[in-house]
């Protein structure tokens, strides 16, 4: 009985070491993978995680896309896809729920010109500053193919 | 009729003659703003020493505005200092010190947007948050700055010389320490970067992307982050820089990354973490280099073709070549490598067998970084020999057919 609880203990560690979780980015260290660039601005960012744990991190969502499509980790082991809000600094929320602006006014690190907000709000209230198209994720992954 | 025209052509020189206006304790006016207001175009204001707190100025005529002896223009860490709209306007001799910061807008001291044949020149920078920010803006020249920052986060400090959508823009003997990036490009064209000094700034000493037809000289750029990133962009020469002391896990001498028709010729590479890194790098010529202490010399991936590499000094380098392919669609003959073991029975200065500078361990931590951990032991050292004679994982064709016996005299 007592070995038995062991060993759910050891099998349980095991499998919580092996989660696929999300890590948030370090900025002024961390590079993106796709264009080598350190990560500066806090406005932007975004990050793969991979069903095995693996982690991704990138400047810019069109770094992220990049990275996607080409294939080097297949789109159907990618766990968690996340990228950063524009009005909360390094806040990493997930990519396919968030709600994106695409326009000039907006200087992105790889010159995407793509901000994401985790509220439909937000982004209305920056729009009216910004100017732009409002943008979902769908939309996003084609027109960066 | 004849008597207006007359008194026109008369008064010609002083309609046109620019007047000077000073502004000081002792002067015209004690303030720039109330300078600026009274100016026309093409004024000189002298501004005399002291410190001014006036907040944004905004500058929409084409003055010249001199300092005598450094005025301070203080922007008391909450104010874009200068917002110049107008063509040829002309700052120098200026000290400006402490810009407000932002994360959504990029102050800076000296801010310059849709202008022609603005001159900054001679004057310094103290804590600004960015230091000199221009857009959509060209013939434009930045010499003789002096900025410096203390900032120690990233997110805390912008660039020092910022240039977005700009072209025909000269900046020479500037000396930018402690920004963001140094000197930033985006969306540059048909400029000048010469004899400028970039050191210690937290990310990039210059970082370059989208710039075509650019050419930089005779630069230091030192101790920098991350080094420099030159990436997307076509037919940039780069003469005679220095890149030295960029250490660091993610740090370049020179980050190459989508490069076309390029020249990179007579830099010196001292003591960097990766000398030059490149990513899918065309028909680029790499002449005359000298590469010194470096970690590695040259880290070239699978994606780059039809390169040159000829009359480089490859010296105490721990990897002069590393490559992630087994396919090298580049040249390499010519250069002077110091690892070189051969022998030049003829006496042409040539050596007479080729040098593979890819040594087999160099392709095993390109694969697996952390069995940098043996190098140098005795295992290694056999693999790499052996591998020498029969080539198994380095590329065959990774190879100088003609390298040469004697270090190339630069002088």
């Amino acid at each position: 009985m007592r070995i038995s609880t062991v060993y759910l203990f050891v099998i349980a560690v095991v499998f919580l070491s092996c989660k696929a979780e999300p890590e948030p980015l370090q900025y002024g260290q961390d590079a993106c993978r796709a264009c080598k660039m350190t990560l500066m601005d806090r406005k932007f960012g975004a990050e793969l995680v991979t069903k095995k744990g693996k982690i991704y991190k990138f400047d810019d969502v069109n770094c992220m896309l990049n990275f996607y499509h080409s294939n080097e980790v297949a789109q159907s082991d990618i766990a968690h896809k996340l990228v950063v809000d524009f009005s909360q600094p390094a806040k990493l929320i997930p990519a396919a729920d968030a709600f994106y602006l695409k326009s000039d006014a907006i200087k992105s690190p790889m010159a995407s010109q793509i901000a994401a907000f985790e509220k439909k709000d937000t982004l209305d209230t920056m729009k009216k500053e910004l100017k732009g198209v409002y943008m979902v994720w769908g939309e996003l992954v084609t027109q960066f193919k | 009729m004849m008597k207006y025209l007359f008194l026109c052509v008369c008064l010609w020189p002083w309609l046109l003659a620019a007047k000077t206006i000073v502004v000081g304790s002792s002067g015209d006016y004690p303030t720039l703003t109330a300078a600026l207001d009274a100016a026309v175009d093409y004024d000189t204001i002298v501004v005399h020493s002291g410190t001014y707190r006036e907040g944004n100025i905004p500058i929409t005529k084409a003055v010249t505005i001199l300092g005598v002896g450094y005025p301070v223009f203080d922007g008391e860490k909450s104010h874009e200092i200068f917002t110049i709209t107008a063509n040829h306007v002309v700052v120098a001799g200026l000290w400006f010190k402490n810009t407000g910061t932002a994360s959504m807008v990029d102050i800076a001291a000296v801010k310059v947007i849709d202008a022609k044949n603005v001159t900054v020149t001679g004057n310094r920078f103290t804590d600004t948050f960015f230091g000199m920010h221009f857009s959509n803006s060209s013939e434009a020249t930045i010499t003789d700055n002096d900025l410096h920052a203390s900032a120690t986060g990233e997110h805390e400090i912008g660039n020092g010389i910022h240039l977005w959508k700009c072209h025909n823009i000269t900046i020479t003997g500037n000396e930018i320490r402690g920004h963001r990036d140094g000197i930033y490009f985006e969306f540059v064209t048909e400029s000048l970067i010469a004899r400028n000094i970039s050191e210690n700034n937290i990310r990039y000493g210059l970082h370059f992307m989208f710039s075509h037809n650019d050419e930089y000289r005779e630069n230091a750029f030192i101790g920098n982050g991350a080094g420099v990133a030159v990436m997307y962009t076509k037919h940039v020469k780069m003469y005679g820089n220095l890149f030295k002391k960029n250490w660091g896990g993610a740090s370049y001498g020179l980050l190459l990354k989508d490069i076309q028709d390029s020249e990179v010729i007579g830099n010196h590479f001292i003591e960097n973490t990766i000398a030059i890194h490149m990513e899918g790098v065309s028909r680029t010529r790499f002449e005359a280099n000298d590469y010194l202490r470096n970690g590695y010399a040259v880290r070239l991936q699978a994606s780059c073709d039809d390169n040159d590499f000829t009359r480089n000094n490859f010296s105490e380098n721990a990897f002069d070549f590393a490559t992630n392919g087994t396919m090298v669609l580049n040249t390499i003959d010519g250069n002077y490598w110091d690892r070189y073991q051969g022998y030049d029975l003829d006496r042409d200065g040539i050596g007479d067998v080729p040098y593979r500078p890819a040594n087999l361990y160099s392709m095993i931590v390109e694969r697996i970084p952390s069995a940098v951990l043996v190098w140098r032991s005795f295992l290694v050292l056999l693999m790499d020999r052996a591998e020498k004679i029969i080539p198994v994982v380095t590329p065959e064709n990774l190879k100088d057919n003609t390298p040469s016996m004697k270090a190339y005299d630069r002088t």
